[in-house]
């Protein structure tokens, strides 16, 4: 039992500096105009085809998209913003969560 | 009554106010016609459309029935945030039942329709959170790829049998949408000019549309992007002109039709299922012209 409690704990200190890494990659892109379902997968297209993107999720009730960099990657704020142009929308805001 | 559902119905007097056809929508929104709302740049969507439709109550003592089936194939493009691009591929089956010299005979085609092609242009555009506006000009044409000289054993068949027009003919319109993420309503209004083909020519087509989606489900937003489930209920205001054969006008053809269509409208992120019924409330035609009994659109969009 303690040699899986060890192993756990290694494994866990093992993946904290990629959860650390990747922490220190997440934005917020606050976006005017999204309001139907259909419509946001236009943002997600636009956004996912910025180099160095991981992952992203939509909020639709708070017309936020939240952006996860690729370990090493940053998000322009230009570039956020040409994509929210893109896809139609109007960038509002445009935060970085963590990892200042 | 709830404030969502005075907002709902204020601003659907609003957008009447401001008045903004075709058979070719390609966002969510409308089900009968189009919407103002454009794709990003560099985005497709494909919709296909089937549409049922059956006419009768002949009052010309033909006891003529008229059945159509179609299906609308659409493709659209976003050349990018303003401009779309769209072509729609329609493939009929047509049938006519008609009574002459005491015979009951049945004539009927099946093939490719005229061909749609346009383009819409947002001209202005609005974003606040959670709330789009939009007003959108279009203008296409219509290609006479359908057979406009079709014959069967009884002779030639008559043109509202025929699959399409033979003619070039050019069509355009303004296009509005409000959308929140409670309800949207689009309003449209478009005409198309008909030119002469084989010394007949169809009147010209002149519609006014609007649309009202109101959110059902989910009852509450709570997070991420969920699928909505939306009541559709439209007006499509429809008058059409006199059709012309050999330069003289045709006494029992055109007029005004007024449709009242609910229906149902599932949206999620990457497609859409959708399904109305159009009633004809006012049918004011001329002559003899074959009313319609209902018509039935149900389809399918997907967007890449």
């Amino acid at each position: 039992m303690s040699i899986l409690r060890i192993a756990a704990v290694f494994i866990a200190l093992a993946a904290f500096p990629a959860i650390a890494q990747a922490d220190a990659n997440r934005y917020e892109i606050g976006v005017d105009g999204l309001s139907c379902p259909f419509c946001s997968y236009g943002i997600e297209k636009e956004l996912s085809a910025v180099k160095g993107v991981d992952t992203l999720g939509v909020d639709i009730k708070r017309g936020v998209v939240t952006v996860r960099m690729k370990a090493g990657a940053s998000l322009d704020e230009a570039q956020a913003r040409k994509a929210t142009k893109d896809a139609g929308f109007k960038m509002r805001s445009f935060t970085r969560l963590s990892g200042k | 009554m709830s404030i969502r559902h005075l907002s709902f119905a204020a601003a659907m007097a609003a957008i009447t106010a401001i008045g903004a056809a075709l058979a070719a929508p390609v966002q969510a929104g409308p089900i009968s016609f189009n919407s103002a709302l454009t794709l990003s740049s560099k985005e497709f969507v494909f919709r296909e459309l089937f549409v049922f439709e059956d006419s009768g109550d002949d009052p010309s003592g033909q006891d003529r029935d008229r059945h159509a089936l179609s299906s609308l194939s659409v493709l659209g493009y976003g050349v990018d945030e303003t401009l779309a691009l769209f072509a729609v591929v329609p493939f009929h089956y047509r049938r006519l039942r008609i009574t002459t010299d005491g015979e009951r005979r049945t004539r009927d085609a099946t093939g490719l329709g005229d061909i749609r092609l346009f383009g819409k242009y947002t001209a202005v555009r609005r974003n606040w959170t959670a709330r789009a506006f939009r007003l959108s000009p279009f203008a296409g044409i219509e290609l006479p790829t359908g057979a406009s000289d079709e014959n069967d054993r009884f002779g030639r068949l008559p043109a509202s049998v025929q699959l399409g027009s033979g003619s070039f003919d050019p069509f355009g319109g303004i296009t509005a949408t409000y959308q929140t993420l409670d309800y949207q309503i689009d309003a449209q209004l478009s005409y198309q000019a008909n030119t002469e083909a084989n010394n007949f020519e169809f009147g010209d087509v002149a519609r006014a549309d609007i649309s009202g989606q109101l959110r059902l489900l989910p009852r509450k937003i709570t997070g991420g992007v969920p699928g909505f489930l939306y009541g559709v209920l439209e007006l499509n205001l429809i008058h059409g002109g006199k059709n012309r054969d050999n330069g003289a006008a045709v006494g029992n053809s055109g007029g005004v039709t007024l449709f009242v269509t609910p229906g149902l409208q599932y949206v999620t992120r990457r497609w859409i299922l959708e399904a109305v019924v159009q009633l004809p409330v006012i049918q004011n035609l001329n002559g003899t012209a074959l009313e319609k009994s209902h018509v039935v659109r149900a389809g399918i969009r997907v967007n890449f």
